[in-house]
């Protein structure tokens, strides 16, 4: 296994996912994700919950090869299935893609502090105009 | 496909209030010397920083790890961009792509940077506009806190998203 090279994000991130989920986990999601129809599934349910026939339908595929995607999308715990009047429901994790979303919050954060250090050191240059008590506010 | 899963929007957008005139803000931002001693976060260098600055001039700018970042020491965030817009003391935008050395056809990502000041008795209101336009498929799966032990995995999982 070569040097892992780490992205800003996943600075941001270490810890959070496998803390959460462990190695095995993480794999588990990498694979789920990793299929094209299970990435149509999951973009499908986006939109709210739905039984395995209407997603089916909606992706013109078959009955049995969803209910094998979701399957796997359930075990790596991205969607979650509700029995509902005999129905088999199956609806997005909610916190399935904090981690993506948390990817935007990393480099959000980035820009927040940078614009932190912009403050800090105009403050510190000897022009006189960023002397005396920091007036920097959001 | 992954990005249409993001929960928060791919534009950002900030505002800060410095209290120092536009050209002190306008220097901070287009002198190199300037640029890198607030540009890098805690624990990081800017071993390098180059600012061409007019329409088309480009900038460049890249971030090391320090020692006390630990197992992430020595890792370095290049940033390259072109300048679109130069407007001393008002207006400043260019097209940039970051990525993590090393890794460049999959962590890229490709944003655009629009910065606008105001000035008013003194202080200089700051505006900046961030838009992420493309992310590569590393930096995709990494939005999932993936570690990359899985080569051959991620091989195929890259052409899956290249589309």
């Amino acid at each position: 296994m070569s040097a892992v090279l780490w992205t800003w994000w996943d600075i941001f991130l270490d810890g959070n996912m496998s803390r959460t989920y462990g190695h095995r986990m993480e794999a588990a999601v990498f694979a789920a994700l990793g299929e094209p129809n299970r990435l149509r599934i999951v973009e499908l349910l986006r939109e709210g919950p739905s039984p395995v026939g209407a997603i089916a339908d909606a992706l013109a595929l078959r009955q049995p090869q969803v209910s094998k995607h979701l399957k796997v999308l359930s075990e790596a715990r991205i969607v979650r299935r509700e029995a509902v009047s005999r129905q088999r429901i199956y609806q997005l994790e909610p916190h399935a893609f904090d981690a993506i979303a948390s990817w935007v919050d990393s480099f959000e954060q980035q820009w927040d502090s940078r614009l932190d250090s912009l403050g800090t050191f105009l403050a510190s240059t000897p022009r006189g105009d960023g002397d005396g008590p920091d007036r920097d506010r959001r | 496909m992954i990005m249409q899963l993001l929960k928060k929007k791919k534009e950002l957008s900030f505002e800060r209030t410095y209290a120092a005139p536009a050209d002190a803000v306008w220097r901070a931002w287009t002198d190199p010397d300037q640029l890198r001693q607030w540009w890098g976060p805690e624990k990081t260098t800017v071993p390098e920083c180059e600012v061409d600055l007019r329409v088309g001039g480009a900038l460049s700018i890249v971030m090391e790890a320090t020692e006390e970042m630990g197992k992430y020491a020595g890792t370095r965030w290049p940033m390259t961009g072109t300048f679109t817009h130069v407007e001393p003391n008002v207006r400043l935008a260019y097209d940039a792509r970051s990525w993590t050395e090393g890794e460049e056809d999959s962590t890229t990502i490709v944003h655009v940077n629009d910065i606008t000041m105001r000035e008013r008795d003194g202080s200089t209101e700051v505006r900046l506009h961030v838009s992420i336009t493309q992310i590569g498929p590393k930096a995709k799966m990494a939005a999932f806190g993936m570690k990359w032990g899985y080569k051959a995995q991620l091989d195929k999982l890259e052409k899956l998203l290249a589309g």
